[in-house]
């Protein structure tokens, strides 16, 4: 074994240590040192001279295998082979791409002898639109659903995924939603919309060699698989299989699991109890169970590395009443709970940072061991959040993967500057737009000089050398040190656009970003986030390149510098690329949506634990062409889904996620409680009503009422 | 503590079932039910998840609400306001909906537009029919205005707006869609072109919300009490989850509003409601209608009870009230009598010993002016009557009370030009406006940073709470002066060589006022780094950091949404474009409404030494020392008498018809499979509409607690006479004042 590894226990040291022949379930509580053993598995089959690239390493997404990639990194004894990391969306791209011509035509591509052309999500997005509004304008579809257009598509796009992946043809989405839903004609009619949408995207897909996820998905599953050669070629490629949060992936993983475990030496799969948050993404722990059975051993780690007692009571103590039951715990849990009751959304605010100040200067607790979490991070509460921080002298980071990029001052200035780099889109930037963007450009350039620039230099024939400022008094307002900045970029983006045009408007941000903006005195240089957001930006333009390059044969009224600006300014386009859960500063406080922070897989001393009269909490999103239940895998056909369902299912939820959060903290929570929320209207979440009857449950035992209240 | 009357504890003996109170104006029916909230709370003790559900009209209510029954209650555990929840109908509504988002077939981001929206959204919609049917006003003008373009374009469209908003009110309140309109439409063997315009226009207007993913208010009640019929199991649920309800303003809920509390409370469920139906002033705009709570009081299994004293008003005051009641049961018209415009109980004073007595009684204190004057002479007279009463009393409260804001703005413009402080409260709430007032600033600064006035401007906005401290508002204009001298504002927002705190203020006196702005500096950093946030989560930071009130940030996110919205339908618009939004609403150029209704914000108490103009209707719940009504003439306050005009009858539009209540017939008739006939809508909608005045009448009377000045005027083509409940009560206290002298 080697060194690099945390001591083990012996319940770890098994299954590390097993023979290599074996294939072993391991199953526990988060924070029982699963991944621990997963990696140090994978450490030891490599001692043992297995290949790094005979080792498939198997993750829901692809940020869960970080751990193990680090690990390989810093192994002394690494030799540098390729570990197999993949997703079942990346492993179905691979093989459908290997053994296209085999199955493209089989599949009913209208062109076979073409390669395919896979999209990502917000292609998927961009392409529906285009293949049904006007089939939904022309057939009135979906006119009694109040909901956003871009949404709605989604919508449809998440079912095709469903189908996908649990496994039943995308013909069968309506039947089943309107069996299970009902709600009377006119639901009915929206269902067969939903349906009539899927069929004619899947339609447009296969004319144009378009790949979805779900049209590889069920590629993968139902064309490749089928072929032996391919089955050969899984066979020889991966002997050893390891795969983590199992739980967390679909059952079409499951299903292509379950087909790899007889054929592989070794296999080591980990599922973590009472998780699932992915549910909305296809997540099925009742489908991952099947995969225990298929194993040689089934190992349960016992307790936890991470929760002190006190805060595995309160676990204890706030499940018990979402079960119906009273708490068998006997540890008093309030010595790890802190609350504080406040009127008004800004006074919880307040609390909170004061409370990370005490933790951070008087009690030395680390900022990256503290974790912010609420349902929602909508930009006012991160802001504010940040501003009360940084007062303080604390710093924090935050991460809301599924944004859109156009929120993202980053981009957004990207997008300024490229539109006053091509004059000939004929769409320059206004005035306020410029001003705001110079502010990000230029490091330490404020609004107010920025605006004055603006007034100045800016024209209809663009932007002035910082020299053609007559007024000495001027240039001294804004300073020369800005001046020369200045002068920097627009020669920068002067030479650009006096040159010959770049079609590719991804090597124009790429070239902005190094040669200007991350250099030192400009706004992006040491910004670990407006790098991540500069090269999101860059992947996304590029991807979006690719794809219309490819479909330009087929429509010819696509115009991609504009369609990709429209696209990103109608906020279609996400910031949800790999690299943001790798290039964080790590020494600040972390901030983020409860449930991100549950797939960044780690544990903190403190949780803050914000808005908690939120129904959000505990409610799914409701979406009313879709639904994770009835179209998961589990569901019975003919069901109906009922309140007493729903009602259970708000109960799970907020069970699943007060355990998983809980688990993942070492000494304390913090309850922030205002009686008005952020909006100034009051909230009466499950999460709330629990809490209250935990504590009234603990105070009838003879405690005292309160939980600890910090000293005024 | 609150000592409850004995009326008042009648009420508080109630422990289950249904129960109807009838409350007169200023009987203490918020602290009565508070205090009973408060002792079922205590003696009633619920189980896990249980809440007494409280249902009130305006938002500005659940706070005040929520304080008075947490006093009432003995707190158990750390978190307040537990065991009871207090909602608005349209609150409790958007809860209901989003918590069975699927059902309603909306999505978490649903968007609720708000009145001004909607009117838009309308205002295209009929624009759109007109292009569509440009020869329809033919069959409506009248034979001299068929060929007066103006009337085809301008007049007629604006009849068809109100006609299909009232229609579109009345189909939601219906449960009716467009196509089950279409369906019957379609059956129909009537000719009902008024109901197939609007059903057109509604059509549209729906096509226009489902594309941005909208819903209006009366959606959210439709929608309700869709989730609750369609989903019986979550109905229950709810059932079992409000054990009890109490409802205050019952006289105000729509048929489809006091379904989901029916609903709601289920069969054998407890119920109070509470209200005046003396007070039901809102027919005319909403689908509310007091004979929902008349025929629930009046109903076998209710309980009834009476809350009829009040120590408001004088003796004198209440008298006059008191009398009016009893003439509109007397009405000489039989089918206004009939309609029971007002009923009793009548006022009394407040019983001896009681904690709130009745102000002194002094008959002279009431004028009922008898003279004819022109609407010019009686804003004059009215407001110099106010301004010597405020010389007089210097610590009292005065308003004069319009029937509509144009006349409102002319009273306005007449105290302006006799130098008398006033305070106007018309189109939209002044802490409405306050609040956007401030934001407006705030912006403006940000969209332009260079600017020192505004900047003064901002740092104004941020001292706001001084504003009632002489002494700090006094040094707050001082800095706001210094402020807007300031030539180079980035010296003082963000210093690079010179620093203008450094430069301008270095003595010992002046440390206090440094301090302040480098505090302000700060905070002005900060706004700056949160300005290109997308602009309604901007307005949320802004206000957060200025707002304290409830009412002010539950404004401040109505505003958030509003411009979120507006920047939707106007990818364009940026803070500089938001912030002249905000700035013309301000200055009430534009009309903004906060989430249902936030008239009863404003406090009167506030504005002591000041004239408060506001409209009748915005005066609901509110009470000054003085109050004068003016206007109060047969257009104002018609008697549905042959000599009377009525404002929903347009002189363009043929025969007298109104049209609007025209289209309501037809919708009726074709709901109910009734025979429709042209007129007979108009002619009823004249007897509804005096009896609402009545009730207008009285509410203006009602909120005056010394002194009551009553007048009317001639009117623009000086054709108008006295109302004649008006002149009734003149009579009644010219003869009551002669029987007193002759005591």
């Amino acid at each position: 074994m080697t060194s690099a590894l945390p001591q083990l226990s012996p319940a770890q040291r098994a299954v590390v240590d097993a023979p290599l022949q074996r294939k072993l379930w391991l199953e526990g509580i988060a924070g029982s040192g699963k991944t621990s053993s997963g990696i140090a598995r994978m450490l030891h089959l490599l001692q043992q001279g297995v290949p790094a690239e005979s080792i498939l390493l198997f993750v829901p997404q692809r940020s869960l295998a970080q751990p193990y990639r680090e690990a390989l990194r810093d192994y002394p004894g690494y030799s540098g082979g390729q570990l197999a990391v993949h997703t079942l969306g990346s492993l179905s791209k691979d093989m459908v791409e290997t053994f296209w011509f085999l199955i493209a035509e089989r599949a009913g591509f209208a062109h076979p002898q073409d390669l395919p052309n896979f999209l990502s999500l917000e292609m998927v997005q961009y392409f529906m639109t285009r293949a049904i509004e006007k089939l939904v304008a022309q057939r009135d579809y979906f006119k009694s659903v109040r909901i956003d257009r871009a949404r709605l598509y989604s919508q449809i796009v998440d079912n095709m995924n469903k189908a996908a992946m649990v496994g039943f043809p995308i013909s069968e989405i309506g039947t089943r939603l309107q069996t299970a839903l009902g709600g009377g004609v006119e639901q009915a009619h929206i269902y067969a919309d939903a349906q009539a949408c899927a069929m004619a995207f899947r339609q447009y897909c296969l004319r144009r060699n378009l790949l979805d996820f779900s049209l590889c998905v069920d590629l993968f599953a139902q064309q490749v698989l089928a072929l032996p050669v391919a089955r050969n070629t899984l066979r020889g490629r991966f002997q050893h299989l390891i795969a983590d949060n199992v739980e967390e992936d679909n059952p079409a993983a499951h299903r292509f699991l379950m087909s790899l475990l007889p054929n592989c030496k070794s296999a080591l799969l980990i599922c973590d109890h009472d998780a699932g948050f992915r549910s909305f993404l296809g997540a099925d722990p009742e489908s991952a169970a099947r995969l225990r059975q298929a194993c040689d051993n089934q190992v349960a780690l016992d307790g936890s590395f991470v929760m002190s007692e006190p805060i595995a009571a309160l676990g204890v103590h706030l499940s018990a009443p979402l079960l119906g039951e009273a708490a068998a715990a006997e540890t008093d849990f309030r010595p790890a709970l802190i609350a504080e009751a406040h009127r008004y959304h800004p006074q919880m605010i307040d609390w909170v940072a004061d409370e990370i100040g005490k933790l951070v200067f008087e009690k030395g607790i680390k900022p990256q061991e503290i974790a912010v979490l609420a349902p929602f991070m909508s930009d006012s509460l991160r802001f504010s959040l940040f501003e009360s921080l940084r007062r303080r002298g604390l710093s924090a980071r935050s991460h809301r993967p599924s944004r859109a990029l156009r929120d993202e001052p980053a981009a957004r200035t990207l997008l300024t500057l490229a539109r006053l780099a091509h004059p000939g889109w004929g769409a320059a930037p206004v005035q306020f737009d410029l001003a705001f963007a110079l502010t990000q450009t230029i490091a330490g350039l404020d609004l107010v000089r920025a605006k004055l620039l603006c007034d100045v230099l800016y024209r209809d024939d663009g932007l002035h050398p910082f020299s053609g400022i007559t007024n000495a008094s001027m240039q001294d307002r804004i300073t020369f040190d800005i001046g020369k900045r200045y002068d920097q970029l627009r020669d920068w983006i002067m030479t650009y656009s006096q040159g010959e045009p770049i079609a590719a408007l991804d090597i124009f941000f790429r070239r902005l970003y190094s040669e200007v903006l991350a250099r030192r005195g400009f706004g992006f240089h040491a910004d670990v986030n407006a790098g991540n957001i500069s090269r999101n930006l860059v992947d996304s333009a590029r991807g979006f390149r690719w794809s219309l390059d490819f479909l330009r044969r087929f429509d010819d009224d696509i115009d991609l510098a504009r369609d990709y600006v429209q696209m990103v300014e109608r906020g279609l386009i996400a910031n949800f690329y790999l690299r943001d859960w790798i290039e964080e500063a790590e020494d600040s406080i972390y901030i983020a949506p409860a449930y991100t922070f549950l797939l960044s897989n780690r544990a903190v001393d403190a949780q803050f634990w914000l808005n908690i009269s939120s129904e959000g909490w505990s409610s799914r999103l409701f979406q009313p062409l879709t639904h994770p239940h009835v179209l998961s895998q589990g569901w019975q056909s003919g069901a109906v889904w009922s309140e007493a369902d729903e009602q259970e299912l708000e109960r799970q939820t907020l069970r699943r996620l007060v355990l998983a959060l809980t688990r993942r903290c070492r000494q304390a929570v913090y309850l922030g409680y205002s009686e008005l929320g952020e909006s100034g209207y009051e909230s009466r979440g499950l999460l709330l009503e629990t809490l209250y009857t935990a504590l009234r449950r603990s105070h009838a035992e003879g405690a005292t009422p309160s939980p600890q209240t910090p000293p005024p | 503590m609150f000592q409850p009357r004995p009326r008042q504890a009648q009420v508080l003996q109630y422990r289950g079932g249904y129960m109807g109170v009838a409350a007169v104006p200023g009987s203490g029916k918020t602290a009565t039910l508070c205090a009973l909230a408060g002792q079922l709370l205590n003696n009633a003790p619920l189980q896990d998840g249980q809440e007494i559900l409280i249902v009130t009209l305006v938002n500005s209510a659940v706070a005040n609400f929520a304080r008075q029954v947490s006093d009432f209650v003995k707190h158990e555990g750390f978190l307040p306001g537990w065991g009871y929840r207090v909602r608005t109908l349209h609150s409790l509504a958007n809860e209901i909906v989003r918590s069975r988002a699927t059902a309603a077939r909306i999505d978490d981001e649903v968007n609720i537009v708000d009145d001004r929206e909607s009117s838009a959204i309308l205002a295209t919609a009929v624009d759109s029919w007109m292009r569509r049917q440009p020869a329809a006003a033919d069959a409506w003008l009248g034979r001299d205005f068929l060929e007066k373009p103006h009337y085809r374009s301008n007049h007629w469209r604006n009849t068809v707006i109100e006609s299909a908003r009232n229609f579109i009110k009345r189909a939601k309140d219906e449960l009716l869609t467009p196509e089950h309109l279409a369906e019957q439409l379609a059956d129909s063997r009537q000719e009902l072109s008024l109901a197939q315009m609007c059903m057109d226009i509604y059509d549209d207007y729906e096509r226009a919300l489902a594309y941005r993913g909208a819903l209006d208010f009366a959606d959210l009640i439709r929608l309700a009490l869709r989730a609750l019929r369609d989903n019986p199991d979550y109905l229950a649920a709810l059932q079992h989850k409000y054990p009890y309800i109490l409802e205050d303003e019952a006289q105000d809920s729509s048929r489809s509003q006091e379904a989901i509390l029916r609903l709601l409370v289920g069969q054998g469920g407890n119920w109070v409601r509470m209200g005046d139906p003396n007070q039901a002033i809102y027919e005319t705009f909403t689908t509310a209608d007091p004979k929902y709570l008349r025929e629930f009081i009046r109903s076998a299994r209710v309980e009834r009870r009476e809350l009829p004293n009040s120590g408001r008003s004088t003796a004198s005051i209440q008298q006059l009230a008191n009398h009016l009641i009893d003439w509109s049961l007397a009405h000489p018209l039989i089918r206004i009598r009939d309609r029971q415009p007002l009923s009793l109980p009548h006022i009394l004073p407040t019983p001896a010993g009681d904690p709130q007595p009745n102000p002194p009684d002094d008959p002279a204190a009431i004028l009922l002016c008898p003279d004819a004057m022109s609407a010019e002479r009686e804003a004059h007279f009215v407001a110099a009557n106010c301004a010597r009463w405020l010389d007089d009393h210097p610590t009292d409260t005065a308003a004069i009370l319009v029937p509509r804001n144009a006349r409102g703005t002319e009273i306005v413009r007449v105290l302006r030009a006799l130098g008398t402080p006033y305070v106007e409260n018309l189109n939209s709430a002044s802490s409405t406006r306050a609040v956007v007032g401030s934001l407006a600033y705030m912006l403006r600064y940000l969209a332009d940073p260079k600017n020192a006035q505004r900047l003064g401007d901002v740092y104004r906005v941020w001292r706001r709470d001084d504003r009632d401290d002489s002494a700090a508002a006094a040094a707050v204009d001082a800095l706001v002066k210094d402020l807007r001298r300031i030539k180079q504002v980035e010296d003082l927002v963000a210093p690079r060589l010179r620093d203008w705190l450094d430069d301008n203020l270095q003595g010992e006196s002046q440390v206090g006022a440094r301090d302040r702005l480098a505090s302000f500096r700060e905070q002005i950093a900060s706004w700056m780094r949160a300005a290109d946030m997308p602009i309604d989560q901007l307005v949320l930071s802004l206000a957060g950091d200025i707002f304290r009130d409830a009412n002010d940030i539950a404004t401040a996110h109505m505003i958030a949404l509003h411009l979120a919205q507006l920047q939707k339908q106007q990818p364009h618009m940026r803070l500089p474009d938001f912030a002249e939004e905000l700035y013309e609403i301000a200055r009430n150029k534009r009309k903004f409404r906060a989430w249902g209704d936030e008239e009863a914000r404003f406090d009167p108490d506030a504005h002591k030494g000041k004239v408060t103009v506001t409209t009748l209707h915005k005066a609901k719940g509110l009470e000054w020392d003085y109050v004068a009504i003016v206007s109060v003439n047969n257009y104002d306050f018609p008697s549905a008498e042959p000599r009377d005009k009525y404002i929903g009858e347009k002189w363009y539009i043929r025969d007298e018809l109104n049209l609007p209540e025209e289209a309501l017939a037809q919708l009726a008739s074709l709901c109910h499979d009734l025979p429709y006939r042209e007129g007979f809508a108009s002619l009823d909608a004249r007897i509804d509409y005096a009896a609402e005045r009545l009730r207008l009448l009285y509410v203006g009377i009602t909120r005056a607690r010394k002194s009551l000045c009553i007048s009317w005027n001639t009117g623009r083509r000086n054709s108008q006479s006295e109302a004649t409940p008006l002149r009734a009560l003149r009579a009644f206290w010219d003869a009551e004042m002669r029987q007193r002298a002759q005591k």
